[in-house]
């Protein structure tokens, strides 16, 4: 059985080939058919008739033997397809809906989920990645911490039982030399646990282990582990590179082993191509050293893996257990004491995904797209179902016409199956097609800003599977409808019919009504939640940052490994800032320790003149800071290149700050005091500033202090970001920042050039991604509803025209037609809305978390949404009843 | 042409195929023809075309299989000759065929 299958299929693909090898064994079959006769004494001709004669009919052996040969089901299949595609041909205005309907509903969900696998869901690709572990701080607060300070960490890895390892690794650009230029290439300082941890192999040499996680590192020097990229882009894959020296941030290093392109270590986003010991962190860095800040340094990602036997409750409870213990050996006893009254406590959660901060901001806003994506694929079905159906009514005439011609009912069922399964297939191709380009779009908008990140967005198989199977599923269950239906009633009464029996039970039929009832009731569902996150998005752009960002451009210097200090450090900047001032159309030029809206945060605590102590945001600006920025100076006067290190120390304050530090007056000329070590550093104000937005735009401009950056001592790093007003485009500036930079300190990497609105673009990147895509969404769900209300309409109204000429000759005006059209969707529309608005009042509330200064019920929004959906409607209901008026009766009835 | 021979079954061709080809070794479409006229003693006018899709039949159940070969008259011609399924098969379907022949004798036996 399966033999002749396969050579039959084998057959159908060599068809003319067997031919013409059956015409030349007939050919042969003769003429020795004809020697034999000639042998025994016939004449020539004659034995040749007599051959032929007795061979038969030589057209219709090859028939039969074509038969034989031929897979008739696959070739009706193949007959099947050329007319499917014929028929979707031929209408190709319902062809592309339905292909663009399907390729939405598989592409966004293919899309959204390969994001959220990406970033929350895949596991590390290490062994028994489930055994995993990531440990966090409860401040006491609503949310955990995720960062731990050097001595914590220390401690917790010294005590563990329910732990096999606890590992400690941090992000951080290095600066590698090569040549004469500086190149910054991501990499990760790691606690000598790390790769035991991970327990994955190098591709060459070792990893690093404990004995390199001490100070002074190895007796033979530090050692690095690189990437298998670094190793090829820049080693060439030298397999002789183990031993071989390279210098990070003016230190010089022994490579002693590559790690595969597979590993990355435990952040799902990022690919560090270096790996340098935890310990020598406090080398490179010096004096600004996150490890020499001790417990006032919070940077340490820890995760651990699990001693075989324990769960996680077990190292929960522990660590937990663990905390005063460990919090009792860091050397601040003040601040031990202030965290103890806190209820700082460590905790333990799963790690198998590993650990990335993005995931904090993302999780959340990539479920709700996620649950969007859901709503698009049921409004992509609902759609098809409804113009499948129209369609189907539309054609159940051709049907019974096949089926008293002879066609049997199993064959017009295999052919529509077939036209549905043509256009689930286009529809799931062109959905698939397009997911990779949305999701890298969207992995842009979501790492923006985050140099040296990734996403890994590949498509999960499970849901596109998933998706294309309900959307191919919903076309094929509706376009097999109409099959059953053609065939199911009485054939010869339908055909007698004509167009106007038929109406009847067509005009009383609930499906299609609920079918697009539903789909504006979720069209207006998505189009109420986009509107309601971009009206959020648009009032945090209008919040107001207090300064204004347009035309400032942000040139960030790297000085930490420079080697300048003190005077020769403002020299150079100020020298920078003349060189700067003078390109075309800069007006204004200074600098600033802190970049706003980043999520940085720097504050110190400050005691008022009656003693009490204030938190305040930090910031160490240059002169003309405020100027450029354009945040008003209030009072007072502004930092001058003047106050140096050797004049007093000099502060200006923000509003908030004024209102907070001096309530009841005045506060130039007065003094503030900052608690160093045992003695106080008193700070005279000398000017008033607005307030302006710090660290996120999402909360209010808080308190905040300015110190002079000449006074500055450089203790928090020598680099220093430089922000220019200009009027033209950034290209000109980078270039000119580059050449000035590369003549006046060519050790230092070429400064990277952003503007401060791709600054704000970027911290919002969560809620623009969101925003963006529930715009799309809601875009596309009110073109598809339009789509089904539009073509529902049109062909039943199609099928309508001979009544519609009878009612006109019968002395109806064109007005009420039109009306009587129009009104079929009328009700429909107004039914969904209903419906629609009921269930957005209800899931809107799942966005409240999101919104900002928008309530999730602002009626604003839902009754813009409603009238944008009531126009679409409308509009696309308009159209076939102004058609319908236009019916000339007597052409119409003359029709049938 | 062919207005006086007979339909025969299907089965009937295909042993008789089967058998020859036992008998006669690898043969090709016309000499199995031939020689099936001539064991049937000439009672049995077939149209000689008809042993193609019997032959194509037989090949597709890997009962036979074909060559392209040279005849005795140097003639190219296609080849066919038992598989090992194929002369296993020829007992069974002696048998079935014997077991058909025996019941329609029964039948023409019966009195009427």
């Amino acid at each position: 059985m399966v033999r002749t299958f396969f050579s039959r299929i084998a057959a159908m693909f060599r068809g003319r080939n067997l031919d013409a090898s059956l015409d030349e064994e007939v050919r042969a079959h003769i003429d020795m058919a004809t020697e034999e006769h000639i042998l025994r004494g016939v004449p020539k001709d004659e034995a040749r008739r007599l051959a032929l004669r007795e061979f038969g009919g030589v057209t219709q052996v090859r028939e039969t033997y074509r038969v034989q040969r031929g897979l008739p089901l696959l070739e009706q299949v193949r007959r099947d397809v050329r007319f499917g595609v014929l028929q979707l041909w031929k209408s190709p205005g319902f062809t592309l809906t339905a292909i663009l309907t399907l390729a939405l509903g598989v592409g966004a969900n293919t899309t959204i989920f390969s994001m959220i696998n990406g970033l929350l869901l895949r596991p590390l690709p290490v062994p028994e990645s489930g055994r995993l572990v990531v440990l966090g701080i409860n401040f006491g607060g609503p949310k955990p911490g995720f960062s731990f300070p050097e001595p914590l960490f220390r401690g917790l890895e010294r005590r563990q039982s329910a732990f096999n390892t606890v590992f400690a690794f941090d992000r951080s650009p290095f600066q590698v030399k090569s040549g004469a230029s500086t190149e910054v290439i991501f990499g990760q300082y790691v606690s000598g646990t790390f790769f035991d941890a991970l327990q994955t192999p190098p591709l060459l040499g070792r990893t690093l282990t404990v004995g390199d996680d001490r100070k002074g590192g190895d007796p033979s020097g530090f050692a690095t582990v690189i990437g298998e990229t670094l190793w090829t882009n820049r080693f060439h894959r030298d397999p002789a590179i183990i031993g071989q020296k390279m210098t990070v941030d003016n230190v010089v290093f022994t490579i002693a082993g590559v790690m595969p392109r597979s590993f990355f270590g435990a952040d799902p986003l990022q690919r560090p191509q270096i790996f340098l010991p935890l310990a020598v962190e406090e080398v490179l860095n010096g004096e600004r050293s996150m490890t020499r800040a001790g417990v006032h340094g919070w940077w340490l990602n820890v995760m651990g893996r699990l001693a075989p036997g324990a769960n996680l409750e077990q190292a929960n409870s522990e660590v937990s257990a663990a905390t005063n213990a460990i919090l009792g050996a860091a050397p601040d006893a003040r601040w031990v004491a202030r965290q103890k009254e806190r209820h700082f406590h460590f905790l333990a959660q799963s790690g198998s995904t590993g650990f990335t901060y993005i995931r904090l901001n993302f999780r959340k806003p990539l479920i709700a797209l996620f649950v969007m994506c859901g709503g698009i694929l049921l409004l992509a079905c609902l759609n098809l179902a409804s113009l499948l159906l129209a369609r189907g009514t539309a054609r159940q005439r051709e049907l019974a016409t096949r089926m008293a011609l002879g066609a049997s009912r199993r064959r017009l069922i295999q052919q529509l199956l077939v036209e549905g399964l043509l256009l689930g297939a286009a529809g799931t191709a062109a959905g698939l097609a397009l997911s990779p380009v949305v999701s890298r779009l969207l992995a842009a908008v979501l790492l923006g800003g985050r140099p040296g990140t990734y996403l890994d967005t590949s498509i999960d198989v499970r849901v596109f599977a998933f998706a294309a199977a309900a959307a191919v599923l919903a076309t094929l269950l509706f376009a097999l409808a109409p099959a059953i239906k053609a065939t199911s009633r009485r054939l010869v009464d339908r055909m007698k019919d004509g167009q106007h029996a038929t109406l009847t039970h067509e005009r009383s039929a609930i499906l299609p009504r609920i079918l697009l009832g539903a789909e504006v009731g979720l069209a207006l569902m998505l189009v109420v939640g986009a509107g309601l996150v971009s009206t959020s998005l648009l009032r945090l752009y209008n919040s107001g940052e207090g300064f204004d960002p347009r035309g400032v451009e942000n040139i960030s210097f790297s000085m930490d490994k420079a080697g300048l200090k003190g005077d020769a450090l403002i020299a150079f900047y100020r020298e920078m800032a003349a060189r700067l001032s003078h390109q075309p159309a800069v007006t204004g030029v200074s600098y600033a320790h802190q970049v706003p809206l980043t999520g940085n945060e720097w504050d110190e605590d400050f005691t008022d003149e009656s003693g009490v102590s204030h938190d305040i945001y930090m910031n160490s600006v240059a002169p003309a800071y405020f100027s450029s920025m354009r945040i008003p100076l209030l009072a007072g006067r502004d930092f001058t290149w003047n106050d140096t290190p050797a004049t007093s120390p000099k502060i200006i304050l923000n509003q908030s700050a004024v209102r907070q530090l001096f309530p009841n007056g005045n506060a130039l000329g007065r003094s503030l005091r900052q608690k160093e070590g045992d003695k106080f550093a008193v700070f005279e104000v000398v000017g008033v500033v607005g307030d302006t937005k710090y660290s996120d735009l999402r909360s209010a401009a808080p308190a905040a202090a300015y110190v002079a950056m000449p006074q500055d001592d450089g203790s928090h790093s020598p680099s220093f970001t430089a922000f220019v007003r200009t009027s033209l485009p950034s290209g000109p500036l980078a270039g000119a920042v580059r050449a000035i930079t590369a003549q006046m300190a060519p050790q230092i990497p070429a400064p990277e050039v952003t503007s401060m609105l791709t600054i704000i673009d970027d911290s919002l990147g969560a809620e623009r991604m969101m925003t963006m895509l529930a715009v799309f969404f809601a875009i596309c769900a009110l073109v598809v509803t339009a789509i089904g209300l539009y073509g529902t309409l049109a062909y039943a109204t199609a099928r309508r025209t001979a009544e519609i000429g009878i009612r006109m000759a019968l002395g109806a005006q064109r007005s009420q037609v039109a009306a009587m059209i129009f009104g079929h969707n009328l009700w429909v529309v107004m039914g969904g809305t209903l419906i629609g608005l009921a269930a957005a009042l209800l899931a809107t509330r799942a966005l409240a978390g999101f919104l900002f200064l928008t309530s999730a019920r602002d009626p604003w929004v839902i009754a813009a949404s409603i009238a944008a959906l009531a126009f679409t409607s409308c509009a696309a209901s308009l159209l076939p009843a102004l058609r319908a008026a236009r019916i000339e009766p007597m052409t119409a009835i003359r029709c049938e | 042409m062919g207005e006086n021979k007979p339909d025969i079954l299907q089965g009937t061709l295909d042993l008789m195929v089967l058998k020859t080809l036992e008998s006669m070794g690898p043969l090709h479409g016309y000499g199995i023809a031939r020689r099936i006229e001539q064991v049937s003693g000439q009672t049995l006018i077939i149209n000689q075309g008809t042993i193609y899709p019997a032959l194509l039949r037989l090949e597709q159940r890997g009962w036979i299989k074909a060559e392209w070969g040279t005849s005795e008259a140097n003639r190219r011609a296609r080849f066919y000759s038992l598989t090992r399924i194929g002369r296993s098969r020829i007992a069974e379907e002696t048998r079935n065929w014997e077991r058909i022949s025996a019941t329609m004798a029964l039948f023409l036996a019966a009195p009427k």
